[in-house]
């Protein structure tokens, strides 16, 4: 049980936060990275929907290759220094509806995001990824840990992506 | 076969991140100076917005005309501050969606008064049809900033002297506001073209061309969408949105829910 408040992002939004709150959202082919500072026990996420921006439309972290480098940086302006971050990701899921099934966009999103973690030299140290179920996740940053729940089709439909 | 395939897949991402990371690299100067200046001009200029209507010449004053001209400089000023601040927002990815009861009507009706200069300089006419008799729930912020934008767009390549139609209206629980303007197709290759920020305009450069890509990007983060459609004399944009259920309050809608079950029995990682 967390003791502080939790704050639920959508695609496309980045919280970073400290003890005793948490972070939490739901996945189905969209990944979250969560990055921990051991040290200073404050961590982050993102929640991204597709794994390439390509340069049309903004620079939005509804992007991989744009949401994991921005959620790194707000991570350093809160004063984390990379050697202490940790990265647990979550999603990419192959919901089979259809398009997204055919694209293997879970499957790029988890690639993109181990890519980019280890330019980074940041070490992943746990990862639930891919398989057939969306997911819930909430990340206490109390103690660095993330619950994971693996969501029902009922849920998927209202809440993740 | 399935793990060729699946190499292969990583092969090409790989090289598709190296090669964006370039693209990436290139437009960082724009990201971080959209950043930057977004909230440093956004707060004089609410302050000049605020006090330029008290200084409105009386009837017959020859400087009425100078005002006007101020006045309309100011408001087109604004609309493209706001649009640094969402566009940064968005790139951010610190946007958060307040749901309230709003009514697109009255929405619609301050977005033509933003625009009244040019929509009296260029003599267009604006009708409204509103067959939505219920207020619907929104962010109205983001949806005035959306309507903003495409009304914008269409006072800005609408023929003169021509109409201006806006059609809102309920669609298999969606909510549906359409904007028609006389004139040309943009002339580009692809759709998602006109989406794009700093892209220029057909005919020489429109402001920044952020006002469409902050549109469809409002609209995804509010679970909508916007296209637009074009016939021989006339371009249409279709925003979407999905009508929520009357729940005006943020967290309690969509997503939320089923969050607050309690996380007994996880799987801890």
């Amino acid at each position: 049980m967390i003791q502080g408040s939790s704050t639920f992002i959508h695609v496309g939004q980045i919280h970073v936060d400290s003890a005793p709150h948490a972070i939490s959202t739901v996945l189905g082919s969209c990944v979250a990275v969560c990055l921990y500072d051991t040290a200073l026990g404050i961590g982050g996420m993102n929640h991204y929907l597709l794994p390439f921006w390509n340069g049309n439309g903004l620079q939005s972290p509804k992007f991989g290759n744009i949401a994991i480098p921005k959620l790194i940086e707000s991570m350093i302006m809160k004063g984390s220094n990379p050697k202490n971050l940790q990265a647990k990701i979550f999603g990419g899921a192959s919901l089979n509806m259809g398009i997204s099934d055919a694209m293997m966009i879970g499957q790029k999103n988890i690639l993109v995001a181990k890519e980019i973690l280890r330019e980074y030299n940041i070490v992943l140290v746990a990862e639930d990824v891919g398989g057939q179920n969306g997911r819930k996740i909430q990340f206490d940053l109390e103690r660095g840990k993330v619950l994971l729940k693996y969501a029902q089709r009922s849920d998927m439909v209202k809440g993740g992506v | 076969m399935e793990k060729i395939k699946n190499d292969e897949i990583a092969f090409l991402s790989r090289k598709i991140l190296e090669l964006n990371k370039q693209l990436i690299e290139s437009e960082k100067a724009k990201s971080r100076f959209l950043s930057l200046i977004a909230s440093e001009l956004n707060n004089p200029m609410t302050a000049i917005l605020g006090m330029i209507p008290h200084l409105a010449p009386m009837g017959g004053d020859l400087r009425k005309e100078i005002f006007a001209l101020v006045h309309e400089e100011a408001l087109l000023l604004d609309s493209r501050i706001q649009n640094l601040v969402a566009a940064s927002e968005i790139e951010s990815g610190k946007i958060d969606i307040t749901y309230a009861l709003v009514d697109p009507k009255v929405l619609v009706k301050e977005a033509i008064e933003a625009f009244k200069y040019r929509i009296n300089e260029k003599n267009i006419t604006i009708t409204v049809t509103n067959k939505l008799d219920k207020k619907i729930v929104s962010d109205p912020k983001k949806l005035y900033l959306i309507i903003k934008n495409v009304l914008g767009n269409a006072c800005d390549y609408g023929l003169v002297d021509e109409v201006v139609h806006v059609d809102i209206f309920e669609n298999k629980s969606e909510m549906i506001i359409a904007i028609k303007n006389q004139g040309k197709a943009p002339q580009v290759e692809y759709k998602p073209q006109i989406f794009t920020r700093f892209a220029e305009g057909p005919e020489g450069n429109h402001g920044l061309g952020l006002g469409l890509s902050v549109a469809r990007e409002l609209c995804e983060r509010m679970d909508g969408g916007i296209d637009y459609t074009t016939d021989e004399t006339s371009v249409t944009f279709i925003i979407t949105l999905p009508l929520q259920s009357a729940c005006a309050d943020s967290d309690a809608c969509g997503s939320n829910e089923f969050l607050f079950e309690s996380f007994d029995d996880a799987i801890e990682l």
